[in-house]
């Protein structure tokens, strides 16, 4: 086919309403995408689709969801409450099936994040302590079939806890202790004038094994992203002036200290003093922000820290690898897949629906 | 991590062959062409002339006078671009650098003092290094309008004159770029016309922001109104808080704003956002063409200045009138506008999740 003929061909597509796309060939299994959804109607939904647009489900639930913890190697992720919310689900991630509505006990709500463990019988949530608002915890939870039982509480060791992760050891949390307190039923801050934020590394028995602080106490650490080797990176929001210059991404490797990743001034000042979703490609070194705030995307080189990409995207919200990049959501508008791996990264909308996805995707 | 290669399915990869017939297409570029390149190139001339009005002034070849007309010349065009800041001048803090507002602790004034205390030999160059705060117009209305300054005075005029002229020679240059970004092949303008492009998978994505953008400056005007009136503090008014009140041009600010916003709306010939609601959206239609006339009548009704007006009860009433119509326009846009043309205006709530 010649150019032209191509043109054509593309400009009469869509004329014809549809997004009548072209496919690459296919050589494997598409890339589960998993998030929290709502329609255009408020209502919310645990969406699971490939990454061609199909849909294996959009299963309704009633509280809004945040981020999803997919098991192991069983087909169910459970779909983490939004804080404040009091529920999680619990959804077969072949049909979309709710398996459980898992409530948090009383006096405690989810705050959006949560990691099954590798052997796949238990799952830690970050939680609040409402009796004594924003005191952090994790909540153990023990997979017994398809249900989730509470069976035990470690403390976060600090206050309003937000992502967790795994070290590569799989058996080391990391814990973003966001500082900030809040009480139940409720988004407000109380204490910006004594927040008290760090970065926590404990066993699963909930001994502490380091806690380390940014300088500024209101530099609030919330997102994560780990890579294979340990490399461990988190995303701010600062609670300060906007004008004031704090370090809105922070890198740990591994055996080193908790300290500033090395940002452009243009990159921090677009970010508006807030990082939403981080992600981390191990084999291609890449580490990868949203910044919804600035409506920018970014992706950095993670050894050297050389900006590999910085492009607008109003909204953005998930961000997840995959074998060419990174595929990214966003609250109002295409989904994009970027494909990092020439010299110069290429975007391309996704053929998912426009808009209304959270602020996390997981790719099972 | 998922390490199998996988089938991406890609929206229509049309270099540049979309259809003139998509109605949100059209009025995309027709706002690019007629309102947006418009109002950037006006601005890029405005600040062009306070480059030059600036040197003129301290050449001793204009006087006070006519220096203060270019600035406000120069504030007007800028307040006009609030409802159409998207793309470059939005990004990477460009709109900090042209205008510092809110500026609650009089940093305008300590720094541009500061800083002529450190170097007054001051070089354009120095500026650009400097603080967003002393290089925009905000910097340039303290020089030209402060009581506590008096360029009327040789000695005075000497001081402030170095950074008056660097100050106008930074936004010259700063306009002159975005306006560049604005009309290159592929730039701000293309990307509103054609597509999909690097910006935009979309005409509705396109659409969508023009939307917003108009919508958030509306929310900007109630706040420019509502900070003064003291609607933030308990109903004390802050009339140091307004926007450009050293130079009286607040409320001129927010007619040029107030402008833009519904040249959005109209578009330069009937082809703006309206093109989009059919026969059966007449009576919103009416509603916001209504609610448009009504916050500009109200505007255009004010005799004073704003500080005036905040000093006393009848003034404090036609204020809160006004922003009360603002409040109704805003959340025409906000709500039913929005909601009819299917247009997602936020989501994500952007505060810690």
């Amino acid at each position: 086919m010649n150019r032209r003929a191509f043109l054509g061909l593309t400009g009469a597509a869509l004329a014809g309403g549809a997004f009548a796309g072209w496919t690459l060939l296919a050589n494997g299994p598409q890339a589960l995408l998993l998030s929290a959804r709502d329609d255009a109607a408020g209502r919310h939904y645990a969406v699971g689709y490939r990454l061609d647009g199909s849909r294996l489900f959009a299963t309704r639930v009633d509280e809004r969801c945040h981020d999803v913890v997919a098991h192991p190697y069983l087909p169910m992720a459970l779909f983490v409450g939004r804080r404040p919310s009091t529920q999680s689900y619990l959804i077969d991630t072949r049909d979309g099936r709710l398996l459980q509505t898992l409530e948090s006990p009383a006096q405690r709500h989810f705050y959006g994040h949560a990691v099954f463990h590798k052997g796949g019988e238990w799952l830690y949530a970050t939680e609040n302590d409402t009796s004594d608002p924003g005191r952090g915890v994790l909540g153990v939870y023990r997979l017994d079939g398809e249900r989730l039982q509470r069976t035990a509480e470690l403390s976060s060791h600090g206050i309003g806890p937000h992502q967790l992760l795994w070290l590569p050891d799989g058996e080391t949390l990391v814990v973003a202790n966001g500082g900030i307190r809040t009480e139940a039923d409720s988004r407000v801050e109380m204490n910006l004038e004594a927040m008290d934020s760090s970065l926590v590394l404990l066993r699963r028995d909930g001994r502490l094994l380091s806690q380390e602080r940014l300088p500024q106490r209101q530099n609030s650490v919330r997102h994560l992203a780990l890579a294979d080797d340990g490399t461990l990176v988190s995303g701010q929001q600062y609670m300060g002036d906007p004008h004031d210059d704090a370090p809105l991404l922070a890198i740990k490797r591994p055996g080193q200290a908790f300290q500033p990743f090395p940002l452009g001034e243009a990159q921090r000042l677009a970010m508006n003093q807030y990082c939403a979703s981080l992600a981390i490609h191990s084999e291609l070194r890449l580490l990868a922000l949203t910044a919804p705030r600035g409506n920018r995307f970014f992706v950095w080189d993670l050894d050297t820290a050389e900006v590999r990409l910085d492009v607008p995207l109003p909204d953005c919200a998930g961000v997840g690898a995959v074998a060419e990049g990174f595929v990214v959501s966003t609250g109002v508008g295409r989904c994009r897949h970027y494909d990092c791996r020439g010299a110069r990264i290429q975007s391309q909308p996704l053929q998912l629906p426009a808009g209304l996805w959270d602020n996390h995707l997981r790719l099972a | 991590m998922i390490r199998s290669p996988f089938t991406l399915a890609l929206l229509g990869l049309a270099l540049g062959a979309c259809t003139p017939a998509d109605p949100q297409q059209r009025v995309s570029a027709a706002l690019a062409d007629g309102v947006l390149l418009p109002a950037y190139s006006s601005w890029a001339e405005a600040d062009r002339q306070l480059a030059a009005s600036g040197q003129a002034f301290c050449g001793g070849t204009q006087e006070l006078g006519e220096a203060r007309q270019v600035f406000l010349a120069a504030q007007s065009a800028w307040a006009g671009l609030q409802p159409l800041l998207l793309g470059p001048l939005a990004e990477g803090n460009r709109a900090w650098q042209v205008q510092f507002w809110p500026d609650k602790k009089n940093l305008v004034a300590r720094q541009v003092e500061g800083l002529l205390r450190n170097k007054p030999q001051l070089t354009p160059a120095d500026l650009d290094k400097s603080s967003v705060v002393v290089q925009g117009l905000t910097a340039y209305e303290y020089l030209l309008f402060d009581p506590a300054i008096d360029l009327d005075d040789a000695a005075q005029k000497a001081r402030y004159c170095p950074l008056l002229v660097a100050i106008g020679q930074h936004q010259q240059a700063l306009a002159a770029d975005v306006l560049g970004q604005w009309q290159a092949e592929d730039g701000m303008a293309a990307q509103l016309k054609v597509f999909p492009n690097q910006r935009y998978a979309e005409a509705p994505e396109a659409v969508a922001e023009l939307l917003r953008t108009q919508v958030s400056a509306l929310d900007g005007l109630k706040k420019k109104l509502g900070t003064p009136l003291g609607r933030q503090s308990k109903g004390q008014p802050q009339p140091y808080q307004a926007e450009a009140w050293r130079s009286n041009a607040s409320l001129a600010s927010l007619a040029a704003g107030l402008a833009s916003a519904e040249r959005i709306w109209h578009g330069a010939e009937l082809d703006g956002m309206q093109a989009l609601l059919g026969s059966q959206h007449d009576d919103l239609k009416q509603r916001l063409d209504g609610a448009y006339s009504d916050t500009r009548q109200r505007l255009a009704a004010l005799q004073r200045p704003l500080g005036e007006l905040l000093a006393d009860e009848a003034g404090r009433q036609e204020l809160n009138a006004l922003y009360d119509s603002l409040g109704s326009l805003h959340r025409l846009h906000e709500g039913e506008l929005a909601k009819t043309l299917g247009i997602q205006l936020g989501f994500n709530a952007h505060d810690g999740d």
